[in-house]
């Protein structure tokens, strides 16, 4: 008798669970179902294209016969005495770029908008956008003429009156133009981050900071960095990536050159391999391999930055209440 | 008594106003109305009535007419590329090809008619080719494609284009046993033609007469330079000697004695040739590099910028609109090498039309020998129409390039764009003959030379165009240049070049 009612009395308390447990999974996977799948199909899938690619020897010339040439493409690369230059470069124009242009000017350029009256600092944030909104092609020209030989350059015209002799400073400092060039666009997103972030910073603060006694560079030293941190660490892990990514306006300005593989990097270098070429024969085995180191030092720097920042902590719960 | 009279009557009066007043409360009133209505009434009545009717014959006369079978249009498309603008023909001859071909198909009574999208682009050639490359691989290349030759190779390989021997073959006698012989060469590709020359050009070292004039050189002196090159007595370093010169003596300031070409292209191949250089092997087909000719056409651009100092230090990279102005003025360079289009273009775009300025002020002569003994050279780098494979009409696309080669859309091209013949029939047609820089120039192409057919050509280019310019930019000493073309070579394209 006694064991009849436990029977009855289990049989419809596991078939609750069992639906809870699948309504546990069915929900989730409702919602990032098609996050899901398009993270799939755009970014994860053409990694394994990309890596597929780069185990061929496909190019134009061997389009319709394909041949598995293992890593190969891998070997050349690692022979290849232009590989160390252009990582090198690689290095030199992320660790610039992101230093002094898309976080140090960002953060500069939000420091003063916020510190002034707040119509001015609206205004020259809209007018620092401008570039973002031009179009690269027009952005690299207008580049390119202002850094001209004389008589044209406007660089040159106004170095003059310092008795700067003149020339061409795109060929003279290629490094110094191409990451002017990007930072001034670059510096735009950190900048909006960073004034959104100060802007968020709650008022008593600074206050009880003034009352303190506290100058304006104390203010900013000891009251306003150390909480846009995290959004410090993310302008600086985005733009890293992003950067790696990046090389439309040197391909503009300078195609890489002058001379040895000057401002050549890793992203643009791949691009002239697997898509580029003045005579026609682009080789997309040899640049997809290019491409997956590409992936790889992303995922690597990823990792560093997860760790290091301790990402996890910025996106745990909070561990107070806040009213 | 008056004035109670008055007030009585007065209001007596206003009660009869008020009273003829509409009463507040509501009252019957009787009231006849008439109405007046018109009826009408139909009445059937029959009536006696005399027709009078004139009766016309009708006579149907049937004629027969054929009907015409419905018009059917089908729609080609042409991508072709300048980059210079005067060079807009290549575009504009397929078009006037295309309607010769409607009229013919009219005159056989064909219902056939074809409607030719043609562009011409005059943006960079990287870009351009690969757009093809994109589109040909995505199935939706142009019926008909215009590049250079070098392109047959590694297109003809991965499938992109169609051989077109046959059809030059059907089409021989009526149009391509005109085409200057040599030219065929630059479209063969393992035992095809895969396109028809659409023109071709040589590339010249010009020279500033008024520069040589100011320094104190006669009209003969300057007018028997280009024989003196022709016959191989002054040579690059004798050019290079003279711009230094004339850079000391104050008539061409430093940096300004001699310039190339501003960015890459196949211009700078003719210095390697001038040296003796070669680049496929006729027996093989294999790349090759002549490793002496490789060392001195590397030193020879280290000299200009860093011996001699002809050529300013940063000077690739300069833009093409910096370059163009510069020299076309012939007022600050003494020597620089260009192409035979490029008179076209100064003529057209930086001198309002004033051809007589050129012939006053520029000269132009073969790319001087490398070293005595050694012959003058020039480049040419015919471009050519290709039938792309996606072509679901590549009969009417080959015959559209047929009818866009004829003498008279040769010339007009060649006679605006400043390019050399192709047809034979060219040399006597009154528009080209009309031509004097063409007739002057005509003589190089007996000196020209071909970049090769290979699928490799691109790597090999790379290669080489990459040590060039570490060389010019004193990122590379000459020695290391030619160690890093040897490693490179050997690293990309192993036993595919041979090395003499």
């Amino acid at each position: 008798m006694t064991q009849q009612t436990v029977t009855a009395q289990v049989t419809p308390h596991m078939d609750v669970s069992w639906r809870a447990r699948l309504r546990r999974f069915t929900t989730p996977a409702f919602f990032t179902g098609p996050a899901f799948v398009l993270v799939f199909l755009f970014f994860f899938l053409p990694v394994i294209l990309t890596i597929l690619i780069s185990l061929t020897d496909m190019s134009v010339a061997t389009i319709s016969d394909i041949k598995f040439v293992g890593l190969k493409n891998y070997i050349r690369i690692w022979r290849s005495r232009t590989t160390w230059k252009i990582l090198r470069n690689t290095f030199i124009y992320v660790g610039f770029t992101l230093t002094f242009f898309n976080v140090g000017l960002a953060l500069v350029l939000a420091l003063i908008t916020t510190h002034i009256p707040d119509r001015w600092g609206t205004a020259f944030r809209t007018f620092w956008l401008l570039p973002r909104i031009t179009p690269s092609v027009i952005y690299a020209i207008m580049w390119t003429w202002f850094t001209a030989d004389a008589p044209y350059g406007i660089v040159n015209q106004f170095l003059q009156i310092f008795g700067v002799e003149p020339r061409n400073w795109m060929s003279a400092q290629p490094w110094l133009v191409v990451i002017a060039a990007n930072g001034f666009v670059g510096a735009s997103f950190g900048m909006i981050i960073f004034t959104s972030a100060i802007r968020s910073i709650p008022v008593d603060f600074l206050r009880a900071a003034l009352v303190d006694g506290a100058s304006t560079w104390q203010r900013i030293r000891y009251v306003i960095l150390p909480m846009i941190r995290w959004p410090i660490l993310f302008v600086v892990s985005y733009q890293t990536l992003s950067l790696l990514a990046s090389f439309e306006y040197i391909l503009l300005l300078t195609d890489g050159g002058p001379g040895f593989y000057t401002t050549e990097v890793w992203s643009l270098h791949a691009y002239h391999r697997a898509l580029s070429n003045y005579f026609g024969n682009v080789q997309f085995g040899y640049g997809a391999a290019l491409a997956a180191i590409l992936v790889v030092i992303g995922v690597i720097a990823s990792v560093i930055y997860l760790r290091v920042f301790r990402f996890n902590e910025m996106v745990a719960e909070p561990k107070i209440e806040v009213i | 008594m008056k004035r109670w009279l008055l007030l009585v009557t007065v209001l007596l009066l206003a009660s009869l106003v008020l009273a003829a007043c509409p009463q507040p409360t509501p009252q019957v009133v009787k009231e006849t109305v008439v109405v007046t209505k018109e009826v009408e009434k139909v009445v059937t009545k029959e009536v006696e009535k005399v027709v009078t009717k004139e009766v016309e014959k009708v006579v149907t006369k049937v004629v027969e007419v054929e009907k015409k079978p419905e018009l059917q249009v089908i729609k080609l498309t042409a991508w072709t590329i300048g980059p210079d603008e005067p060079s807009f023909y290549r575009r504009d001859n397929l078009i006037e090809a295309a309607k010769r071909l409607n009229k013919d198909l009219e005159a056989l009574g064909s219902n056939v008619r074809v409607e030719l999208e043609a562009t011409f682009d005059t943006g960079d050639w990287g870009d351009y080719k690969q757009k093809f490359i994109l589109a040909a691989q995505a199935g939706n290349a142009p019926d008909i494609i215009l590049s250079g030759h070098e392109d047959v190779a590694p297109w003809g390989d991965a499938g992109y284009i169609i051989p077109l021997t046959d059809y030059i073959q059907q089409y021989w006698e009526e149009t391509y046993q005109d085409i200057i012989p040599a030219l065929w060469k630059s479209v063969e590709y393992k035992g095809e033609r895969w396109a028809v020359p659409q023109d071709t050009e040589a590339r010249p070292m010009y020279f500033s007469k008024k520069l040589l004039r100011d320094w104190g050189w006669s009209e003969d002196q300057i007018n028997a330079l280009p024989q003196q090159v022709r016959a191989g007595e002054f040579t690059l370093y004798d050019m290079l000697e003279l711009a230094k010169k004339a850079q000391d003596e104050g008539v061409v300031e430093e940096g300004y004695g001699y310039w190339t070409r501003p960015k890459k292209g196949g211009d700078f191949y003719h210095i390697y040739f001038a040296f003796g250089g070669e680049m496929q092997d006729p027996e093989t087909g294999k790349l090759v590099v002549v490793k002496d000719a490789l060392r001195k056409w590397l030193q020879f651009h280290y000299d200009t910028v860093f011996t001699y100092k002809t050529t300013p230090e940063g000077f690739i990279g300069t833009d093409w609109k910096i370059w163009h102005e510069t020299v076309s003025k012939a007022d600050k360079v003494l020597f620089w090498n260009g192409g035979t289009w490029h008179w076209a273009e100064w003529t057209q775009k930086y001198l309002d039309g004033n051809e007589d300025y050129l012939w006053e002020n520029v000269g132009f002569m073969l790319i001087p020998a490398g070293e005595p003994g050694l012959s003058p050279t020039t480049l040419s780098h015919p471009l050519v129409y290709m039938v792309s494979s996606n072509s679901k009409n590549p009969d009417l696309a080959f015959r559209i390039i047929t009818l866009a080669t004829t003498a008279d859309l040769n010339s007009r091209h060649a006679v605006n764009s400043g390019h050399l013949a192709i047809l034979q029939s060219q040399f006597n047609h009154p528009a080209y003959k009309a031509n004097k820089f063409l007739q002057e120039a005509a003589y190089m192409v007996e000196y020209t030379n071909f970049q090769p057919n290979s699928p490799d050509y691109g790597e090999y280019d790379r290669i080489l165009w990459t040590a060039l310019s570490a060389v010019m930019a004193g990122d590379m000493s000459v020695d290391d240049a030619v160690a890093f073309v040897e490693d490179e070579m050997q690293n990309s394209l192993g036993d595919k070049v041979i090395f003499k």
